[in-house]
């Protein structure tokens, strides 16, 4: 990625080593022209200075778990980190056992794979992935905040990443950060004034990773967010990759 | 990171929410913030009033304007019930602006903008040339951006900002719509959603003249519409006019 590929709106970006948390990749029968192939999703992320990327398959959340692996093996490479799609079955435990990945994605919700998060369903899931310490990416609208309760409860060394929390959410957030420092969020739609940095005053950076939702939103929205925030230059960096390194244990580039 | 150009913004607000805690909004912490990201003037309108009680939220706005006069613009919110209030409210707050800029939530006054006793403010804006923001969301039957296009052509000399353009992705197609086939509408970018190439897509179709910055504060984040435009693939001729000169121009404040 060279410097002179970034808008130079966006330069200062360069400095941060970001690590996007939310991105995904492929055709989607839902969002049409606004998805990208890999190709055009690193050129999108080169006008950013993005550096590297947590991807997830559109055909893994709107389909197949399967599939969208299947997809998703031809589509990554050194910038793009998979958090593959996992449903709490036979198959997918075997895949996992035999290379864990760093992070898995999982859908609970009714229209997608339609799954309950609660011990009886994903006990099993949930300990392996604690026991491994494997990051689980979920998107907000995909579980109630009473089930990510519990979940942060009965696993409380399982890392969970809850992906577009959106604005109105810091009276469900704040007493769960108090109690769960396993739990992150990302920072696409986390869009109420001054809503970060009056977070990292409260709670410090450990539970906001940088996410920009690309390929459906602009990733300019959530970098000059981040940007103007008026927080210590180490927790922009925290925020923008460093956190997300370390939850992965992928070390810094 | 700020804008380049000292930006007007058609829509902001004062006070608090009720449905997330409310942070750095007094008038002063607001001014640090337009500071920061180059926000020169900020038109707002109360969120008291867009909720429950306009006579005491313009009250709340006209107390801003009168200790902050070069940072704000003072929006008359009103509701069209109980009758007779809006037109009241209008004659009381009429000194805020001149030509007046009014708001309408037909969202959260549970009233559609089409109805009859919106009619009356609709005639005033007519006769005043007035300025009319217009809180807007896909395909919402009290205000979706369709509505306005009627309005639009029946109230020439009204100006009408197609508040948040709709938000969603087909909110923003039916706000391009409106525009297109009512020239005295205007496109407001303010809203959560950020939406990629949406910003070209709209200078495109209905041309930069006919957009507007609009941040949300203290509401939304006003660096999420800043980083929108700055990113935007279109020149920065077209930047300028909408982080300023199209607002400006638009209240008459362009020396025109």
């Amino acid at each position: 990625m060279s410097l002179s590929a970034i808008d130079p709106a966006f330069r200062e970006v360069a400095e941060w080593n970001v690590f996007d948390a939310n991105v995904r990749v492929g055709r989607s029968g839902v969002h049409g022209e606004q998805a990208l192939e890999p190709d055009d999703l690193l050129l999108e992320m080169d006008r950013f200075g993005i550096r590297k990327a947590l991807v997830s398959q559109f055909a893994g959340e709107e389909y197949d778990a399967a599939e969208g692996n299947r997809l998703l093996r031809g589509q990554i490479g050194e910038r793009l980190v998979p958090a593959w799609a996992v449903l709490p079955e036979r198959s997918f435990f075997e895949s996992l056992t035999l290379a864990p990945p760093a992070a898995v994605r999982l859908s609970f919700g009714v229209l997608k794979h339609n799954f309950s998060p609660a011990p009886w369903c994903s006990g099993e899931l949930c300990e392996f992935l604690q026991a491994k310490s494997r990051l689980a990416v979920i998107q907000r609208e995909d579980i109630s905040w009473e089930a990510l309760a519990q979940l942060l409860s009965d696993f409380p060394r399982l890392p969970v990443l809850i992906l577009e929390t959106g604005y109105r959410a810091d009276r469900y957030l704040f007493p769960l950060f108090e109690k769960h420092p396993n739990l992150f969020i990302d920072t696409s739609m986390y869009m109420a004034h001054r809503q970060l940095e009056s977070t990292v005053e409260r709670f410090g950076p450990d539970h906001l990773v940088f996410g920009s939702r690309l390929p459906l939103y602009e990733p300019g929205a959530a970098l000059a967010v981040l940007a103007t925030a008026r927080i210590p230059a180490e927790a922009r960096q925290s925020i923008a990759g460093g956190n997300l390194r370390r939850i992965l244990g992928v070390a810094s580039v | 990171m700020k804008s380049p150009f000292p930006i007007y913004d058609c829509h902001g607000h004062l006070g608090v929410h009720p449905d997330f805690p409310a942070c750095k909004y007094a008038p002063e912490e607001m001014i640090q913030v337009m500071d920061h990201l180059n926000i020169e003037v900020l038109a707002i309108t109360s969120t008291l009033a867009c909720y429950s009680d306009c006579p005491r939220g313009n009250a709340e706005v006209a107390e801003v304007l009168k200790n902050y006069p070069k940072r704000f613009r003072g929006y008359v919110t009103v509701n069209p019930r109980p009758a007779g209030q809006a037109l009241a409210e209008l004659q009381i707050w009429s000194y805020f602006h001149t030509p007046p800029l009014i708001k309408f939530h037909p969202d959260l006054h549970k009233y559609p903008v089409t109805g009859s006793q919106y009619q009356p403010v609709w005639d005033y804006a007519n006769q005043t040339r007035g300025i009319v923001l217009v809180h807007t969301w896909d395909s919402d039957p009290n205000c979706g951006p369709l509505m306005l296009a009627g309005i639009g052509r029946s109230f020439p000399q009204a100006r009408i900002i197609v508040g948040h353009s709709g938000v969603t992705w087909r909110g923003y197609e039916q706000a391009m719509e409106t525009a297109a086939s009512a020239p005295n509408t205007f496109l407001d970018i303010t809203g959560s959603q950020s939406h990629r190439t949406m910003l070209e897509r709209m200078v495109a179709r209905v041309g930069a003249e006919r957009i507007l910055f609009g941040s949300d504060m203290p509401y939304l984040e006003a660096a999420m519409a800043l980083g929108r435009v700055l990113s935007a693939r279109i020149p920065d001729s077209d930047k300028e006019k909408i982080f300023r000169t199209n607002f400006r121009r638009l209240i008459g404040e362009d020396g025109s």
